[in-house]
């Protein structure tokens, strides 16, 4: 707690549950580590600023640094990532089944990711979708436009889909923009990367 | 006809939960459901169920954006 600012202990405050505070602080401690190690900073002189869309940024000594981040935390697993350029995007999500399972499918998937989705049973349903899921998110993260981009209106690359770990991507509406995605996940969890290539 | 926030309140008690237990009781209208330690998936499942139970039509930027709780029952009832 030491290391946050009075901004994000504000923030702690807010979080209603305890895991949700404890998630928060240390993942924000683990970056605020990451970024003065890399960035040669003092722990004081690392701000945070975010976009329209919430993507949260580095500012040091009051100027905006270009060094890229992303965090994500679900249950007991945190994720943080960053890059000296390029977009970047993360996220994790703990495997658990859900009964609303088909819900999200038909919210957030194409229909080319549904039907790949339906030949699968049980476990392997689940797992598949949160691999899905947590692409999909990391690539909306990587973006910071949040979730005006029709998220079943882009698809995981069919070889991610179907095990592969690494991909390159593009969104329809920008080909010119390429990224790498890679999925990081487990049997206990799901997590995924996007980072933009020149 | 009970009203929407009594609507609300009973989905959010019957269906949000943060580690696996109910949502923080009792529920605070004003707060965002990010800083109640909902998920972003937790929120967009959410939204499906709104839509169901008022005839509604958020779409997952409209569940995703909506600040708290109490904006999401001004919308609908607008």
């Amino acid at each position: 707690m030491a290391w946050l600012n009075e901004e994000e202990k504000a923030r702690w405050q807010r979080y209603e549950h305890d895991g949700a505070r404890r998630r928060f602080v240390l993942c924000r401690a683990a970056l605020r580590a990451i970024l003065c190690s890399q960035l040669g900073c003092e722990n004081e002189r690392l701000e945070f600023g975010a976009s329209d869309h919430g993507k949260p940024f580095a500012v040091v000594n009051g100027r905006r640094h270009p060094i890229s981040f992303n965090v994500s935390h679900s249950g007991k697993h945190g994720l943080v990532a960053f890059a000296p350029k390029g977009r970047l995007g993360v996220d994790v999500e703990e495997r658990v089944a859900r009964r609303d399972l088909d819900v999200l499918v038909t919210s957030v998937l194409s229909l080319g990711e549904q039907a790949e989705l339906a030949l699968k049973r049980g476990c392997d349903k689940v797992h598949l979708f949160f691999s899905l899921w947590t692409i999909k998110e990391a690539l909306i993260k990587a973006l910071g436009k949040g979730f005006s981009l029709d998220v079943s209106g882009f698809e995981v690359p069919l070889a991610m889909r179907r095990g592969v770990v690494t991909s390159t991507f593009r969104f329809p509406e920008m080909p010119s923009v390429r990224w790498r995605l890679e999925n990081l996940g487990n049997e206990r969890f799901a997590a995924a990367i996007a980072h933009e290539q020149f | 006809m009970s009203s929407t926030e009594d609507r609300i309140r009973q989905l959010v008690e019957e269906n949000l939960e943060v580690d696996g237990q109910p949502i923080a009781q009792p529920i605070n209208l004003d707060s965002n459901l990010s800083d109640a330690g909902v998920s972003s998936m937790d929120v967009v499942a959410f939204g499906k169920l709104v839509n169901e139970e008022f005839n509604a039509n958020l779409s997952v930027e409209d569940c995703a954006k909506l600040p708290t709780l109490r904006a999401l029952i001004d919308h609908l009832d607008a």
